[in-house]
């Protein structure tokens, strides 16, 4: 098994390495929201003095370390593997004795991410130069129990859409389906707005959602805002999420293969 | 495990089709309210493979050959009856079902279009786990007889589509599957890349004792390989059995081509119905049934200013698109 994630590496890794003009874009597109919510909310806060006692720095130091956890926790799937069950050439991976999802899918999102990774270092610096964010509070206990979380929040947020991806055996087109998730995301994983700043009532939903797990959670844990009781409540819920999104998917998926038309060739 | 390699058991599948007509307004319509069309692909399709057998798959576009295949290989899950291939149930997607048998079809299926072939044989080396020794070898036979070192390190994409059907074919069959189920495997190929194929096919067969079911358009590769034909059409079987008594079973007929001294100045029509055969332009040839051919034949040679006469059976071709219009 080690040796098919291996290859499977080395071939997705390569593939990637082919389309690097096109990462780097992609790069660019996915950074361009991040950095505008920065902008408006330090403005926002810099007018006001605070926004519910966020102040301008607070902002730059949130949004800063949104950028990289966001890149280690977000995934790709739906761009990568939706249009092979919509045209047919999911076929030659299904008849392979490997789970097209969660080893090539998986593996090529992985390298993605590394190129990715490797692209957006040099941007934040300039960036980090530019805003200068305040991490006087970091702790290297902190990012140690970020660690596992940001890859369990990987984890979650690739089984789940993988699972939406998934929906495409019986509707063939899954893009709006992924656009409303992503709606979701954007309101509950604290992207759009640190979480602490919404409405009382998002936040006790947030809590018990999985997005939180994507950006907001493993954020605080590494600024080190969070209460032990508070880390451990997180560590429970990423637990919980890890299993239902391990049940959800494969439950769509057996049901979905059955339903593959297999067109073309 | 029954001795029968490919079991198959009133197999069907019906696939539901949305369906509207042209036009803006239907568009409209259909939104709301979609109608979908039964289509049965297949209908309780039964036969039955020994192991060692290579067996030829025809019919006409749309007949039901690749949606067959493809439940075979368990791509698909049928609408109703059973199929049974080494012992197992094809569309559970077992790994030890998926480890005996390869499916070939299209030209884009097993390697990754953007880097070189190697790359992905040698995933496939990894995802089939075959020890180093062992796929040496079957690459090193499977490049003896089919070229394929040449065209290893550049990426699929730039290769012909030739060159890809041989690269696809090498890449199903390094893991030395028992089952082949071949979706027209020479579709693209040159006469002699087409020659190879099929001689690789048979060696293959004499060698490892493997099932073999191909479909193809080119009836060299069916007469070439096959001693035994089945032709579905509209979804239903309608021949099992040998190549050779198909044309006594469902097309007796024989041609009879003769080269005259004066060609055009005498009517064959009223010695049988006169047909074109494209490898002999020079004769005329006539259809007569095989029971009238002794009395035909003589009636012409003492009738005709004859320098050559040839009785043949008619082409395979034509035997089948008897048998489909039946």
């Amino acid at each position: 098994m080690l040796k098919i994630f291996q290859r499977l590496w080395q071939v997705n890794w390569a593939e990637q390495w082919q389309y690097r003009a096109n990462l780097i874009m992609y790069l660019f597109y996915w950074l361009v929201s991040p950095i505008i919510y920065l902008a408006v909310w330090t403005s926002i806060a810099n007018s006001k003095g605070s926004v519910n006692g966020f102040t301008a720095n607070d902002f730059i130091t949130y949004y800063m370390t949104l950028l990289i956890v966001d890149q280690i926790t977000s995934n790709i799937v739906i761009h990568t593997f939706a249009y092979k069950i919509q045209d047919g050439t999911l076929s030659g991976e299904l008849i392979r004795p490997i789970h097209p999802m969660l080893t090539n899918a998986l593996v090529n999102n992985i390298a993605f991410k590394m190129l990715t990774i490797m692209g957006l270092i040099p941007i934040w610096i300039v960036l980090a130069l530019l805003f200068k964010p305040d991490y006087a509070s970091l702790t290297w206990q902190g990012i140690l129990l970020a660690i596992p979380v940001m890859i369990v929040g990987f984890f979650i947020s690739f089984l789940l859409s993988a699972a939406i991806t998934s929906l495409a055996f019986w509707t063939t087109r899954v893009y709006s389906i992924h656009e409303f998730y992503y709606a979701l995301i954007l309101l509950f994983s604290g992207q759009f707005v640190p979480l602490t700043l919404m409405p009382q009532v998002i936040q006790n939903i947030a809590q018990y959602l999985p997005f939180q797990l994507f950006m907001y959670y493993p954020i605080q844990v590494i600024l080190g805002k969070l209460s032990t009781a508070q880390i451990i409540q997180g560590y429970v819920t990423a637990g919980v999420w890890f299993v239902i999104s391990i049940v959800f998917f494969n439950w769509v998926w057996r049901n979905g293969v059955k339903q593959f038309s297999a067109v073309g060739a | 495990m029954s001795p029968e390699t490919i079991a198959v058991e009133n197999l069907s599948k019906t696939y539901q089709v949305p369906e509207r007509e042209g036009g803006f307004s239907a568009a409209i319509r259909s939104f709301f309210k979609r109608k979908y069309k039964d289509v049965k692909a297949v209908q309780n399709v039964s036969f039955k493979i020994q192991q060692g057998e290579i067996v030829g798959f025809l019919g006409p576009n749309g007949a039901g050959k690749t949606t067959t295949l493809k439940m075979l290989a368990g791509l698909l899950h049928p609408t109703g009856g059973k199929a049974n291939v080494l012992g197992f149930t094809p569309w559970e997607l077992r790994n030890e079902y998926l480890l005996s048998m390869t499916l070939v079809m299209g030209q884009r299926n097993r390697l990754s279009w953007d880097i070189p072939a190697a790359d992905s044989f040698l995933l496939n080396q990894a995802i089939y786990r075959l020890p180093d020794d062992q796929y040496k070898q079957t690459y090193k036979e499977l490049d003896e007889l089919l070229e394929l070192e040449p065209l290893m390190k550049k990426p699929v994409r730039n290769l012909s589509l030739g060159e890809r059907m041989k690269c696809e074919i090498a890449a199903g069959l390094l893991h030395r599957p028992k089952v082949l189920f071949l979706d027209e495997p020479t579709i693209g190929l040159d006469i002699t890349g087409q020659a190879r194929i099929r001689e690789f096919l048979r060696e293959y067969n004499k060698r490892t004792g493997a099932t073999i079911l191909l479909t193809s358009h080119y009836m060299a590769d069916v007469t070439a390989l096959c001693e035994r034909i089945i032709i579905i059409h509209h979804g239903q079987l309608k021949y099992d059995g040998g190549i050779g008594d198909l044309s006594r079973r469902i097309a007796p007929f024989k041609l009879i081509g003769v080269l005259l001294a004066e060609s055009n100045s005498h009517n064959l029509a009223r010695y049988g119905t006169p047909v074109q055969n494209e490898e002999d332009a020079e004769k005329q040839y006539i259809q007569v049934k095989a029971e009238d051919v002794t009395r035909v034949t003589s009636q012409m040679l003492s009738e005709l200013p004859i320098h050559d006469i040839t009785i043949t059976d008619p082409p395979i071709e034509d035997v089948i698109e008897r048998a489909f219009n039946e």
